[in-house]
Protein backbone atom coordinates (compact mmCIF):
# COMPACT_ATOMS: atom_id res chain seq x y z
CA UNK A 1 0.00 0.00 0.00
CA UNK A 2 1.41 3.14 -1.22
CA UNK A 3 -1.16 5.62 0.73
CA UNK A 4 -2.34 5.38 4.09
CA UNK A 5 -5.65 3.54 4.60
CA UNK A 6 -8.56 5.15 6.75
CA UNK A 7 -7.77 4.85 10.32
CA UNK A 8 -9.47 1.44 11.60
CA UNK A 9 -11.84 0.69 14.49
CA UNK A 10 -10.07 -0.89 17.80
CA UNK A 11 -12.78 -3.03 18.72
CA UNK A 12 -12.67 -4.00 22.90
CA UNK A 13 -14.87 -6.32 25.01
CA UNK A 14 -18.17 -4.27 25.04
CA UNK A 15 -17.82 -3.61 21.18
CA UNK A 16 -16.04 -6.19 19.81
CA UNK A 17 -20.20 -7.53 18.74
CA UNK A 18 -20.59 -4.73 16.58
CA UNK A 19 -17.67 -4.72 14.48
CA UNK A 20 -17.94 -8.75 14.03
CA UNK A 21 -21.52 -7.87 12.88
CA UNK A 22 -20.22 -5.26 11.19
CA UNK A 23 -17.45 -7.06 9.44
CA UNK A 24 -20.51 -9.30 7.91
CA UNK A 25 -22.66 -6.03 6.90
CA UNK A 26 -25.39 -6.80 9.54
CA UNK A 27 -26.28 -3.74 12.33
CA UNK A 28 -26.14 -5.00 15.77
CA UNK A 29 -26.72 -2.23 18.81
CA UNK A 30 -26.65 -2.82 22.59
CA UNK A 31 -29.26 -3.35 24.02
CA UNK A 32 -29.91 -2.78 27.90
CA UNK A 33 -31.18 -5.49 30.09
CA UNK A 34 -32.56 -4.03 32.43
CA UNK A 35 -34.86 -1.61 30.30
CA UNK A 36 -34.80 -2.98 26.98
CA UNK A 37 -33.73 0.16 25.28
CA UNK A 38 -31.08 0.46 22.77
CA UNK A 39 -28.02 2.20 23.81
CA UNK A 40 -25.29 3.14 21.13
CA UNK A 41 -22.38 4.27 22.05
CA UNK A 42 -23.05 1.57 24.97
CA UNK A 43 -21.67 3.00 28.55
CA UNK A 44 -20.12 2.12 31.98
CA UNK A 45 -23.91 2.97 32.25
CA UNK A 46 -27.15 2.46 30.79
CA UNK A 47 -27.99 6.57 29.66
CA UNK A 48 -32.07 5.57 29.76
CA UNK A 49 -32.74 3.74 33.18
CA UNK A 50 -29.30 4.61 34.65
CA UNK A 51 -28.33 0.94 35.46
CA UNK A 52 -24.53 0.61 36.21
CA UNK A 53 -25.41 -3.42 35.07
CA UNK A 54 -26.85 -2.97 31.81
CA UNK A 55 -25.96 -6.60 30.75
CA UNK A 56 -26.16 -5.29 27.25
CA UNK A 57 -26.84 -7.84 24.23
CA UNK A 58 -26.56 -7.12 20.65
CA UNK A 59 -29.68 -7.30 18.61
CA UNK A 60 -29.99 -7.20 15.12
CA UNK A 61 -31.22 -3.32 13.55
CA UNK A 62 -32.71 -3.17 10.31
CA UNK A 63 -30.98 0.53 10.21
CA UNK A 64 -33.82 2.45 8.26
CA UNK A 65 -33.84 6.12 9.23
CA UNK A 66 -34.03 9.79 8.69
CA UNK A 67 -31.43 12.36 7.99
CA UNK A 68 -31.23 15.10 11.04
CA UNK A 69 -27.94 16.84 9.47
CA UNK A 70 -25.11 16.70 6.91
CA UNK A 71 -21.72 17.96 5.60
CA UNK A 72 -19.49 17.45 3.39
CA UNK A 73 -16.26 17.46 4.16
CA UNK A 74 -13.73 18.69 1.68
CA UNK A 75 -10.41 18.47 3.63
CA UNK A 76 -9.96 15.45 6.10
CA UNK A 77 -7.91 16.10 9.25
CA UNK A 78 -7.55 12.35 9.18
CA UNK A 79 -5.57 10.24 6.68
CA UNK A 80 -6.72 7.87 3.78
CA UNK A 81 -10.26 9.79 3.03
CA UNK A 82 -10.44 10.93 -0.45
CA UNK A 83 -12.32 14.25 -0.34
CA UNK A 84 -15.03 15.65 -0.30
CA UNK A 85 -17.22 12.55 1.13
CA UNK A 86 -20.89 13.12 2.90
CA UNK A 87 -21.04 12.53 6.62
CA UNK A 88 -24.92 12.36 7.57
CA UNK A 89 -26.27 12.30 10.91
CA UNK A 90 -28.67 9.90 10.95
CA UNK A 91 -32.09 8.84 13.54
CA UNK A 92 -32.42 5.12 13.31
CA UNK A 93 -36.23 4.10 12.77
CA UNK A 94 -36.09 1.88 15.66
CA UNK A 95 -35.64 4.33 18.47
CA UNK A 96 -36.30 7.71 18.87
CA UNK A 97 -33.24 9.96 19.16
CA UNK A 98 -30.48 6.61 18.52
CA UNK A 99 -28.47 8.34 16.09
CA UNK A 100 -25.42 7.29 13.78
CA UNK A 101 -23.03 9.39 11.86
CA UNK A 102 -21.84 7.72 8.65
CA UNK A 103 -21.00 8.56 5.38
CA UNK A 104 -23.35 8.77 2.80
CA UNK A 105 -22.39 6.79 -0.30
CA UNK A 106 -24.38 8.80 -2.61
CA UNK A 107 -21.51 11.17 -2.31
CA UNK A 108 -21.64 14.96 -2.12
CA UNK A 109 -23.59 16.18 -5.81
CA UNK A 110 -26.87 14.28 -4.59
CA UNK A 111 -29.12 17.35 -3.38
CA UNK A 112 -30.19 16.66 0.75
CA UNK A 113 -32.54 17.26 3.32
CA UNK A 114 -33.44 16.98 6.51
CA UNK A 115 -36.16 14.35 6.73
CA UNK A 116 -35.05 12.56 3.82
CA UNK A 117 -35.28 8.66 4.51
CA UNK A 118 -31.85 6.82 4.38
CA UNK A 119 -31.04 3.43 4.37
CA UNK A 120 -27.99 0.95 5.62
CA UNK A 121 -25.31 0.72 3.76
CA UNK A 122 -21.37 -0.68 4.41
CA UNK A 123 -17.90 0.23 3.61
CA UNK A 124 -15.20 -2.78 3.04
CA UNK A 125 -12.39 -0.73 4.76
CA UNK A 126 -9.84 -3.45 5.08
CA UNK A 127 -9.63 -7.38 5.21
CA UNK A 128 -12.44 -8.75 7.14
CA UNK A 129 -13.28 -4.81 8.24
CA UNK A 130 -16.38 -3.13 7.49
CA UNK A 131 -18.21 0.50 8.62
CA UNK A 132 -21.78 1.44 8.67
CA UNK A 133 -22.25 4.43 6.02
CA UNK A 134 -26.40 4.71 4.41
CA UNK A 135 -27.51 5.17 1.09
CA UNK A 136 -30.41 7.76 0.51
CA UNK A 137 -33.75 5.98 -0.16
CA UNK A 138 -35.37 6.26 -3.61
CA UNK A 139 -38.42 8.66 -3.11
CA UNK A 140 -41.63 7.60 -4.79
CA UNK B 1 -28.51 26.23 42.87
CA UNK B 2 -31.76 28.46 43.32
CA UNK B 3 -31.47 32.27 43.98
CA UNK B 4 -29.16 34.77 43.49
CA UNK B 5 -25.60 33.16 43.97
CA UNK B 6 -24.31 34.25 47.72
CA UNK B 7 -21.39 36.02 46.41
CA UNK B 8 -22.98 37.95 43.58
CA UNK B 9 -20.82 40.91 43.52
CA UNK B 10 -18.86 40.89 46.41
CA UNK B 11 -15.78 39.63 44.49
CA UNK B 12 -14.00 41.73 41.80
CA UNK B 13 -11.61 41.35 38.64
CA UNK B 14 -8.92 44.46 39.51
CA UNK B 15 -6.11 44.00 37.28
CA UNK B 16 -5.21 42.08 33.58
CA UNK B 17 -2.43 41.60 30.97
CA UNK B 18 -2.58 40.52 27.36
CA UNK B 19 0.20 39.56 25.73
CA UNK B 20 0.48 40.05 22.09
CA UNK B 21 -1.45 37.27 20.04
CA UNK B 22 0.54 36.10 17.28
CA UNK B 23 0.46 32.97 15.39
CA UNK B 24 4.09 31.57 16.81
CA UNK B 25 5.77 34.07 19.72
CA UNK B 26 9.35 33.97 19.68
CA UNK B 27 9.50 32.99 23.52
CA UNK B 28 8.27 29.74 24.72
CA UNK B 29 4.47 29.78 26.34
CA UNK B 30 5.73 29.78 29.84
CA UNK B 31 7.80 32.04 29.49
CA UNK B 32 5.25 34.58 28.12
CA UNK B 33 2.72 33.31 30.44
CA UNK B 34 5.30 34.39 33.33
CA UNK B 35 5.67 37.58 32.23
CA UNK B 36 2.00 37.95 31.65
CA UNK B 37 1.47 37.36 35.16
CA UNK B 38 3.59 39.59 36.74
CA UNK B 39 2.42 42.47 34.54
CA UNK B 40 -1.43 41.60 35.33
CA UNK B 41 0.15 41.59 39.10
CA UNK B 42 1.81 45.14 38.84
CA UNK B 43 -1.66 46.25 36.90
CA UNK B 44 -3.72 45.00 39.66
CA UNK B 45 -1.17 47.30 42.19
CA UNK B 46 -0.17 44.02 44.18
CA UNK B 47 3.27 42.30 44.23
CA UNK B 48 3.99 38.97 43.80
CA UNK B 49 4.11 37.48 47.42
CA UNK B 50 0.55 38.82 47.70
CA UNK B 51 -1.09 36.32 45.09
CA UNK B 52 -2.12 33.12 47.16
CA UNK B 53 -4.07 31.65 44.66
CA UNK B 54 -3.54 30.49 41.02
CA UNK B 55 -7.09 29.07 38.88
CA UNK B 56 -6.81 28.13 35.17
CA UNK B 57 -7.93 25.72 32.54
CA UNK B 58 -5.01 24.47 30.99
CA UNK B 59 -7.12 22.33 27.74
CA UNK B 60 -4.65 22.48 24.74
CA UNK B 61 -7.88 22.56 22.25
CA UNK B 62 -6.59 20.91 19.69
CA UNK B 63 -7.57 17.53 18.00
CA UNK B 64 -3.99 16.58 16.28
CA UNK B 65 -1.65 14.60 17.33
CA UNK B 66 0.86 17.65 19.58
CA UNK B 67 2.28 16.78 22.76
CA UNK B 68 0.27 18.00 25.73
CA UNK B 69 3.67 19.56 27.48
CA UNK B 70 3.18 21.75 30.65
CA UNK B 71 5.20 24.76 30.20
CA UNK B 72 5.27 24.11 26.28
CA UNK B 73 2.03 23.48 24.52
CA UNK B 74 -0.13 24.67 28.11
CA UNK B 75 0.44 26.46 30.96
CA UNK B 76 -1.42 24.73 34.39
CA UNK B 77 -1.78 26.90 37.82
CA UNK B 78 0.53 24.75 39.40
CA UNK B 79 3.40 25.23 36.81
CA UNK B 80 2.97 28.67 36.67
CA UNK B 81 2.39 29.64 40.65
CA UNK B 82 5.92 27.04 40.76
CA UNK B 83 8.27 29.68 38.15
CA UNK B 84 6.76 32.61 39.91
CA UNK B 85 8.37 31.37 43.10
CA UNK B 86 5.03 31.38 44.96
CA UNK B 87 3.61 28.26 47.19
CA UNK B 88 -0.05 29.26 46.78
CA UNK B 89 -2.37 28.58 49.27
CA UNK B 90 -4.85 27.55 46.45
CA UNK B 91 -4.09 26.49 42.98
CA UNK B 92 -6.49 24.60 40.69
CA UNK B 93 -7.31 23.70 37.26
CA UNK B 94 -10.85 23.57 35.91
CA UNK B 95 -11.83 20.65 33.75
CA UNK B 96 -15.15 21.47 32.80
CA UNK B 97 -16.41 22.97 29.17
CA UNK B 98 -16.76 26.84 28.94
CA UNK B 99 -12.80 26.84 30.27
CA UNK B 100 -12.51 30.17 31.35
CA UNK B 101 -15.62 31.20 32.96
CA UNK B 102 -15.12 27.75 34.90
CA UNK B 103 -11.97 28.92 35.98
CA UNK B 104 -13.24 32.47 37.01
CA UNK B 105 -16.26 31.13 38.85
CA UNK B 106 -13.70 28.86 41.03
CA UNK B 107 -11.40 32.29 41.70
CA UNK B 108 -14.65 33.33 42.92
CA UNK B 109 -14.97 30.81 45.07
CA UNK B 110 -11.86 30.47 46.21
CA UNK B 111 -12.08 33.90 47.20
CA UNK B 112 -15.63 34.09 48.54
CA UNK B 113 -15.04 31.47 51.01
CA UNK B 114 -11.04 32.99 51.96
CA UNK B 115 -9.27 30.30 50.52
CA UNK B 116 -7.31 32.83 48.81
CA UNK B 117 -6.83 36.68 49.25
CA UNK B 118 -5.62 37.51 45.80
CA UNK B 119 -6.11 34.91 42.69
CA UNK B 120 -4.28 34.82 39.11
CA UNK B 121 -6.51 33.63 36.30
CA UNK B 122 -4.86 32.66 33.44
CA UNK B 123 -5.35 31.18 30.14
CA UNK B 124 -2.22 30.57 28.05
CA UNK B 125 -3.01 29.00 24.36
CA UNK B 126 -0.78 27.59 21.71
CA UNK B 127 -0.51 26.98 18.34
CA UNK B 128 2.08 23.86 17.36
CA UNK B 129 4.36 23.51 13.92
CA UNK B 130 2.23 21.63 11.55
CA UNK B 131 -1.50 21.55 10.75
CA UNK B 132 -3.47 22.44 14.01
CA UNK B 133 -6.01 19.63 14.29
CA UNK B 134 -4.69 16.94 11.65
CA UNK B 135 -4.06 13.80 12.95
CA UNK B 136 -1.98 10.57 11.49
CA UNK B 137 -4.09 8.18 13.83
CA UNK B 138 -4.28 4.52 12.29
CA UNK B 139 -6.54 3.21 14.92
CA UNK B 140 -9.27 4.70 16.83
CA UNK B 141 -10.17 3.43 20.19
CA UNK B 142 -12.43 4.26 22.88
CA UNK B 143 -15.36 6.67 22.02
CA UNK B 144 -13.41 7.61 18.89
CA UNK B 145 -14.17 4.24 17.27
CA UNK B 146 -17.68 5.05 16.66
CA UNK B 147 -16.98 8.35 14.75
CA UNK B 148 -13.19 8.18 13.54
CA UNK B 149 -13.53 4.97 11.03
CA UNK B 150 -16.88 7.30 9.48
CA UNK B 151 -14.53 9.96 8.94
CA UNK B 152 -16.20 12.18 11.72
CA UNK B 153 -13.83 14.01 13.75
CA UNK B 154 -12.49 17.75 15.23
CA UNK B 155 -14.30 20.34 15.56
CA UNK B 156 -15.21 21.72 12.17
CA UNK B 157 -17.41 18.54 11.45
CA UNK B 158 -19.11 18.58 14.88
CA UNK B 159 -20.04 22.08 14.36
CA UNK B 160 -21.38 21.63 10.57
CA UNK B 161 -23.41 19.27 11.75
CA UNK B 162 -26.22 22.07 14.03
CA UNK B 163 -25.07 24.88 11.52
CA UNK B 164 -26.77 22.50 8.75
CA UNK B 165 -29.70 21.90 10.81
CA UNK B 166 -29.91 25.81 11.24
CA UNK B 167 -29.24 26.86 7.80
CA UNK B 168 -32.07 24.52 6.80
CA UNK B 169 -34.46 25.13 9.48
CA UNK B 170 -34.30 28.87 9.07
CA UNK B 171 -33.16 29.86 6.02
CA UNK B 172 -30.01 31.29 7.06
CA UNK B 173 -27.64 32.92 4.33
CA UNK B 174 -23.72 33.13 3.77
CA UNK B 175 -24.57 36.68 3.82
CA UNK B 176 -25.84 36.71 7.15
CA UNK B 177 -22.63 34.71 8.44
CA UNK B 178 -20.57 36.96 6.35
CA UNK B 179 -22.19 39.56 8.86
CA UNK B 180 -20.68 38.28 11.78
CA UNK B 181 -17.36 37.38 10.71
CA UNK B 182 -17.22 40.98 9.21
CA UNK B 183 -18.26 42.32 12.65
CA UNK B 184 -15.74 40.42 14.84
CA UNK B 185 -12.57 41.13 12.47
CA UNK B 186 -13.74 45.01 12.24
CA UNK B 187 -13.65 45.26 16.08
CA UNK B 188 -10.10 43.14 15.77
CA UNK B 189 -8.72 45.09 13.52
CA UNK B 190 -8.83 47.91 16.43
CA UNK B 191 -7.30 46.10 19.03
CA UNK B 192 -3.54 46.85 18.99
CA UNK B 193 -2.64 43.13 20.87
CA UNK B 194 -4.98 41.38 17.78
CA UNK B 195 -3.10 39.13 15.64
CA UNK B 196 -5.93 41.05 13.37
CA UNK B 197 -4.64 44.19 14.18
CA UNK B 198 -5.03 46.87 11.09
CA UNK B 199 -7.14 43.59 8.94
CA UNK B 200 -10.55 43.94 8.89
CA UNK B 201 -12.70 41.59 6.47
CA UNK B 202 -14.80 42.10 3.46
CA UNK B 203 -18.14 40.61 3.23
CA UNK B 204 -16.84 39.94 -0.24
CA UNK B 205 -13.56 38.32 0.72
CA UNK B 206 -16.10 35.86 3.00
CA UNK B 207 -18.31 34.91 0.34
CA UNK B 208 -15.23 33.96 -2.28
CA UNK B 209 -13.68 31.89 0.98
CA UNK B 210 -14.06 28.01 -0.61
CA UNK B 211 -16.01 25.71 2.24
CA UNK B 212 -13.54 23.23 4.38
CA UNK B 213 -16.92 21.70 5.85
CA UNK B 214 -19.77 22.86 4.54
CA UNK B 215 -21.34 25.10 5.17
CA UNK B 216 -18.01 26.21 7.36
CA UNK B 217 -15.33 27.66 5.95
CA UNK B 218 -11.60 28.79 6.99
CA UNK B 219 -13.10 32.51 8.06
CA UNK B 220 -15.99 30.80 10.08
CA UNK B 221 -12.78 29.27 12.48
CA UNK B 222 -10.64 31.34 14.81
CA UNK B 223 -7.20 31.24 13.36
CA UNK B 224 -4.61 29.20 16.26
CA UNK B 225 -2.61 31.89 18.39
CA UNK B 226 -0.10 32.15 20.51
CA UNK B 227 -1.33 34.01 23.21
CA UNK B 228 -1.52 34.59 26.95
CA UNK B 229 -4.55 36.51 29.49
CA UNK B 230 -4.02 37.17 32.84
CA UNK B 231 -6.85 38.49 35.37
CA UNK B 232 -5.96 39.22 39.07
CA UNK B 233 -9.59 38.45 41.59
CA UNK B 234 -9.68 39.48 44.93
CA UNK B 235 -12.49 40.38 47.25
CA UNK B 236 -14.73 43.75 46.72
CA UNK B 237 -13.75 45.25 50.00
CA UNK B 238 -9.96 44.68 49.37
CA UNK B 239 -10.48 46.14 46.07
CA UNK B 240 -11.05 49.27 47.24
CA UNK B 241 -7.59 49.68 48.41
CA UNK B 242 -6.14 48.84 44.81
CA UNK B 243 -5.52 51.00 41.94
CA UNK B 244 -8.22 50.25 39.10
CA UNK B 245 -11.87 50.79 39.32
CA UNK B 246 -13.15 46.86 40.11
CA UNK B 247 -15.46 45.13 38.00
CA UNK B 248 -17.46 42.84 40.07
CA UNK B 249 -18.67 39.21 39.17
CA UNK B 250 -21.99 39.29 39.65
CA UNK B 251 -23.55 35.88 38.67
CA UNK B 252 -21.98 33.09 36.68
CA UNK B 253 -23.27 29.98 35.04
CA UNK B 254 -22.74 26.44 33.22
CA UNK B 255 -24.31 23.82 31.14
CA UNK B 256 -23.79 20.27 29.92
CA UNK B 257 -25.69 18.18 27.55
CA UNK B 258 -28.21 15.74 29.06
CA UNK B 259 -28.26 13.58 26.18
CA UNK B 260 -26.23 10.28 25.66
CA UNK B 261 -24.48 11.11 22.34
CA UNK B 262 -21.84 9.93 20.01
CA UNK B 263 -18.34 12.00 20.54
CA UNK B 264 -18.44 15.36 19.53
CA UNK B 265 -22.19 15.34 18.41
CA UNK B 266 -23.94 18.38 19.33
CA UNK B 267 -27.64 18.72 17.89
CA UNK B 268 -28.83 22.05 17.09
CA UNK B 269 -32.37 20.91 19.73
CA UNK B 270 -29.42 20.02 22.66
CA UNK B 271 -27.56 22.73 21.96
CA UNK B 272 -30.53 25.29 22.00
CA UNK B 273 -32.74 22.79 24.56
CA UNK B 274 -29.75 23.29 27.01
CA UNK B 275 -28.55 26.44 26.39
CA UNK B 276 -31.53 28.18 27.58
CA UNK B 277 -31.47 26.00 30.82
CA UNK B 278 -27.54 27.75 31.10
CA UNK B 279 -29.30 31.23 30.47
CA UNK B 280 -31.92 31.14 33.04
CA UNK B 281 -29.42 29.80 35.57
CA UNK B 282 -26.89 32.56 34.95
CA UNK B 283 -29.55 35.52 35.32
CA UNK B 284 -31.20 33.60 38.10
CA UNK B 285 -27.48 33.50 39.60
CA UNK B 286 -26.93 37.29 38.48
CA UNK B 287 -30.15 38.44 39.89
CA UNK B 288 -30.83 40.01 36.50
CA UNK B 289 -32.96 39.89 33.46
CA UNK B 290 -31.72 39.13 30.27
CA UNK B 291 -32.60 42.44 29.07
CA UNK B 292 -30.58 44.21 31.65
CA UNK B 293 -27.42 42.85 29.77
CA UNK B 294 -25.80 46.08 27.81
CA UNK B 295 -22.67 44.00 26.83
CA UNK B 296 -23.32 40.62 26.04
CA UNK B 297 -19.59 39.40 24.40
CA UNK B 298 -20.33 36.42 22.84
CA UNK B 299 -18.37 33.49 21.92
CA UNK B 300 -17.41 32.82 18.54
CA UNK B 301 -14.72 30.42 18.13
CA UNK B 302 -16.58 29.29 15.55
CA UNK B 303 -19.01 31.54 14.26
CA UNK B 304 -21.96 29.70 14.54
CA UNK B 305 -22.29 29.61 17.64
CA UNK B 306 -22.61 33.72 17.91
CA UNK B 307 -26.50 32.41 16.67
CA UNK B 308 -26.47 29.94 19.02
CA UNK B 309 -25.54 32.18 22.08
CA UNK B 310 -27.55 35.11 20.68
CA UNK B 311 -31.00 32.95 20.61
CA UNK B 312 -30.18 31.30 24.03
CA UNK B 313 -29.71 34.02 25.65
CA UNK B 314 -33.04 35.64 24.33
CA UNK B 315 -31.23 38.60 22.74
CA UNK B 316 -33.66 37.59 19.53
CA UNK B 317 -36.41 35.53 18.83
CA UNK B 318 -35.21 31.70 18.17
CA UNK B 319 -34.55 30.96 14.13
CA UNK B 320 -34.00 35.04 13.78
CA UNK B 321 -30.22 35.51 14.69
CA UNK B 322 -29.31 35.18 10.92
CA UNK B 323 -32.19 37.95 9.79
CA UNK B 324 -30.68 40.03 13.19
CA UNK B 325 -27.42 40.43 12.25
CA UNK B 326 -27.56 41.07 8.06
CA UNK B 327 -29.83 43.81 9.36
CA UNK B 328 -27.00 45.69 10.87
CA UNK B 329 -28.86 44.57 14.83
CA UNK B 330 -24.73 43.20 16.41
CA UNK B 331 -22.95 46.73 14.54
CA UNK B 332 -21.06 48.19 17.72
CA UNK B 333 -20.52 51.30 16.02
CA UNK B 334 -24.52 51.90 15.78
CA UNK B 335 -26.87 53.20 18.48
CA UNK B 336 -29.79 50.86 19.69
CA UNK B 337 -27.66 47.84 18.29
CA UNK B 338 -26.64 44.15 20.67
CA UNK B 339 -23.02 44.76 20.59
CA UNK B 340 -22.26 41.19 20.86
CA UNK B 341 -18.88 41.27 19.43
CA UNK B 342 -17.65 44.83 20.01
CA UNK B 343 -14.43 43.28 21.74
CA UNK B 344 -13.36 40.99 18.32
CA UNK B 345 -13.97 38.28 19.82
CA UNK B 346 -11.64 35.20 18.59
CA UNK B 347 -12.84 35.31 14.94
CA UNK B 348 -11.25 39.21 15.44
CA UNK B 349 -8.39 38.45 17.79
CA UNK B 350 -7.43 34.55 17.44
CA UNK B 351 -8.04 31.22 19.67
CA UNK B 352 -7.94 32.75 22.64
CA UNK B 353 -10.86 30.66 23.69
CA UNK B 354 -13.33 33.02 25.88
CA UNK B 355 -10.57 35.91 26.68
CA UNK B 356 -11.33 38.02 24.11
CA UNK B 357 -15.51 38.30 25.49
CA UNK B 358 -13.74 38.46 29.01
CA UNK B 359 -11.46 40.96 28.48
CA UNK B 360 -13.86 43.42 26.42
CA UNK B 361 -16.09 43.41 29.90
CA UNK B 362 -13.94 44.11 32.40
CA UNK B 363 -11.98 47.01 29.96
CA UNK B 364 -15.19 48.33 29.27
CA UNK B 365 -17.12 48.39 32.60
CA UNK B 366 -13.87 49.00 34.33
CA UNK B 367 -13.20 52.53 31.75
CA UNK B 368 -10.03 51.26 30.70
CA UNK B 369 -11.19 50.72 27.10
CA UNK B 370 -9.10 54.13 25.76
CA UNK B 371 -10.18 54.99 22.04
CA UNK B 372 -12.76 51.71 22.37
CA UNK B 373 -14.39 52.96 25.25
CA UNK B 374 -18.29 52.45 25.46
CA UNK B 375 -20.20 55.17 27.06
CA UNK B 376 -22.64 53.95 29.59
CA UNK B 377 -22.09 50.11 29.81
CA UNK B 378 -22.99 48.84 32.93
CA UNK B 379 -23.33 44.97 32.69
CA UNK B 380 -21.52 42.55 30.71
CA UNK B 381 -21.38 39.07 29.82
CA UNK B 382 -18.77 37.06 28.44
CA UNK B 383 -19.45 32.95 27.47
CA UNK B 384 -17.26 30.63 26.05
CA UNK B 385 -18.02 27.23 24.19
CA UNK B 386 -21.39 25.95 23.18
CA UNK B 387 -24.50 27.27 25.17
CA UNK B 388 -25.23 23.42 26.24
CA UNK B 389 -21.60 22.59 26.89
CA UNK B 390 -19.94 25.75 28.05
CA UNK B 391 -20.43 28.82 30.67
CA UNK B 392 -20.98 31.98 31.05
CA UNK B 393 -20.24 35.05 33.86
CA UNK B 394 -22.05 38.31 34.51
CA UNK B 395 -20.22 41.32 35.35
CA UNK B 396 -21.16 44.49 36.87
CA UNK B 397 -19.39 48.01 37.00
CA UNK B 398 -21.11 48.48 40.27
CA UNK B 399 -22.28 46.25 42.84
CA UNK B 400 -26.58 46.29 42.96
Amino acid sequence: MTSPGRPLPLPDERSQPFWDAAADHRLVLARCARCAQLCHPPDAACPHCGSTDPDFSYVAVEGSGTIRSWTVIRQSFLQGFDVPFVLVDIELAVQPELRLIGRLVDGPEVPLSLGAPVRLAFEDVASGVAVPAFALEATS
Amino acid sequence: MTGRMASSNTVAVVGYAQSPVRRHATSTLGAQTVETAREAIADAGLTVPDVDGFVTASMFPTAGAHAAVDGVSLVSANWLSAHLGVNPRYAAGFQGYGQLPGSVAMAVNAVASGAADYVLVHRALHNPSGRYHANPMTKAGGDQQWTVPQGYFGPLAMVALPYTEYVERYGATREAMAAVVVEARKNGARIPWSHWHGSPLTADEYLSETLLCDPICRLDCDIPVDGVACFVLTSAERARDLPNKPVYVAGYASGSPVRHRLPLHWPLDDIMEVGRETARRLCQSAGIGPTEIDLPQLYDGFSPFVYFWMESLSLCAPGEAHRMVLEGGIDSDQPDTVPVLSGGGALGNGRMHGVPQMLECYLQLSGRAGERQRPGATIGLACHSSPHFGGAVVYSAEPY
